[in-house]
């Protein structure tokens, strides 16, 4: 699994580093380094971007897993003279990366600004290096046992538990012009070819979102 | 228990006729009005879509309560899972019973994607089975997860079908949920392919629910060729399209051609229905021609017999 995340806009950043000077960039080597967002190609992205603006670079570093509150612990203590030098720090990372650096950070630096230079897109299943898809949207109450392992919730763009609906065409949804499979179809598919078409009959229930409408955690120890 | 004619005509086994009325983006629902009055004497009832296409349209349950108010014309309320959540849903179902609505058709509801509020959250807390059998619930069992409805609400709840669906048989089994959900009726998408309505038909014959047959007639060339080039998965036949054409351009004079529309309609349609009612495959006919009242005697003409 890897959180999928896009870069954003130059524009966007700069407005949101336009009262800072020095910068400090944490570049993700983990999901956001195969997305092509962090890594040592993000960082150098931003890095150049930056400095031809003007900006001080005060340290730009990869870290595997920022969003790791551990991780990012012990090695922001290693880089903590230049941290403690810089206005803001980018996050080129996911939005959990962002978070955690900014969970770490609060309590020595509750004024450094902790700006994120990508957008979080999904959950993503990666075909090849640039084709994720989105299979997943961690709903907390998994289907695949009954759907024939495709997920209704992320595959069809209704998010519908009895599908499929009126906007499937000769197997193609409705939402981006007929050109996605309908996720409904391809449970249907799947589980005639299982033998398992009672299970597509079954009228299932709405979504609980009793438990996961609202923050959620996962606290066992 | 019919709680309105529609549930009364259910309740006998009669042959339907509804119609369609589908209110714009505006607060004036007097064109609406109108259309519903000319229709009024040849239907049971009419549909009130709500916000096809993701298109926002005055609210449906508000255009419902006031056309039904004001001519008298029983409604059936569409309502989709599109824009309200289940508690949302449960709320309206109760204040449509209040406003004095009897039938409500339970719909998914086109993406807000494909509208004009493209940035809208698109809900789907529920789909057009469990809303249908929502509305069971508090309809036949007087409450709300079991919490009790004090005035509990009475109507009928009917589904959607799609026979154009390819696969047809997911689209056949998905039928047998919303039945399983408690479907008191089906309204059909539109359709002109006469083997495959049949097929269709058959295929949901068994889950017993009576259907009623979507009939698109045209109005005009332009109507047709435009069904034909922007509904997706519907086909207008190219037999129709021409001879619909050929009215266009033979008939000069505008009455004259009305009048050949008209017929041409009931030429299609008349064997059509007669086929399927042949076969005991309909009970009844939903026509979607909106903006078309004149239509109606020569549709009644059509379920004859």
């Amino acid at each position: 699994m890897v959180v999928i995340t896009t870069k954003k806009e130059v524009p966007e950043v700069l407005e949101a580093l336009k009262d800072v000077n020095k910068i400090a960039i944490i570049s993700c080597g983990t999901c956001a380094a195969l997305c092509q967002t962090g890594g040592t190609e993000g960082l150098k992205y931003w890095s150049d971007i930056l400095e031809e603006k003007g900006y001080d670079i005060v340290v730009g570093a990869v870290i595997e897993e920022v969003c790791d509150n551990r991780v990012m612990k012990k090695d922001l203590r290693k880089m903590d003279n230049e941290i403690a030098e810089a206005d803001a720090i980018l996050t080129a990372s996911c939005g959990l990366g962002t978070q955690s650096i900014v969970e770490v950070l609060s309590n020595k630096y509750p004024k450094k600004p902790v700006i994120t230079a990508n957008d979080t897109q999904f959950m993503g299943m990666t075909e090849r290096i640039g084709r994720f898809y989105m299979r997943c949207q961690g709903c907390g109450d998994c289907l695949l046992n009954e759907t024939g392992g495709i997920c209704p919730i992320a595959t069809c763009a209704k998010g519908l538990m009895n599908g499929p609906c009126g906007g499937m065409v000769n197997g193609k949804c409705e939402v981006g012009n007929y050109e996605r499979d309908c996720g409904w179809v391809l449970i249907y598919n799947r589980l005639k070819e299982l033998g398992k078409l009672d299970l597509y009959t079954k009228l299932r229930e709405p979504r609980d979102w009793s438990e996961s409408g609202h923050q959620r955690e996962v606290v066992f120890r | 228990m019919a709680y309105s004619k529609l549930g009364e005509m259910l309740e006998k086994g009669e042959f339907i006729l509804t119609g369609e009325l589908e209110p714009e983006k505006t607060c004036d629902l007097s064109h609406t009005i109108q259309e519903a009055k000319e229709m009024a004497p040849y239907v049971v009832a009419a549909n009130m879509t709500d916000s096809p296409l993701g298109i926002v349209t005055i609210n449906s349950l508000a255009a419902s309560a006031i056309v039904q108010r004001e001519t008298g014309l029983e409604i059936i309320w569409q309502q989709t899972v599109r824009d309200v959540n289940k508690l949302g849903l449960a709320g309206m179902v109760m204040g449509a019973h209040a406003l004095g609505i009897r039938n409500v058709l339970s719909l998914t509801g086109d993406h807000t994607n494909l509208g004009d509020v493209k940035e809208a959250k698109p809900v789907f807390d529920l789909d057009s089975a469990t809303f249908v059998k929502l509305v069971r619930e508090m309809v036949d069992k007087k409450s709300i997860n079991g919490h009790e409805i004090e005035c509990p609400p009475t109507l009928h709840v009917g589904a959607a079908a799609n026979p154009n669906a390819d696969p047809m048989e997911a689209e056949i089994l998905k039928i047998g949920r919303k039945a399983e959900a408690g479907a008191e009726f089906i309204q059909t998408q539109v359709v002109y392919d006469l083997d495959r309505t049949i097929e269709f038909l058959r295929g949901i014959k068994k889950y017993g629910v009576p259907v009623l047959l979507g009939l698109f007639p045209m109005k005009s060339y332009g109507i047709a060729k435009g069904f034909d080039t922007f509904v997706p998965g519907v086909d207008v036949p190219k037999d129709v399209l021409s001879k619909w054409k050929g009215i266009k351009t033979d008939i000069t004079d505008k009455k004259a051609q009305k009048e050949a529309y008209d017929q041409a309609n009931y030429e299609f349609f008349k064997p059509f229905i007669t086929e399927l009612k042949s076969k005991n495959l309909l009970d009844g006919v939903h026509c979607m021609a909106v903006h078309y009242p004149r239509i109606f005697p020569k549709l009644v003409e059509v379920i004859k017999g």
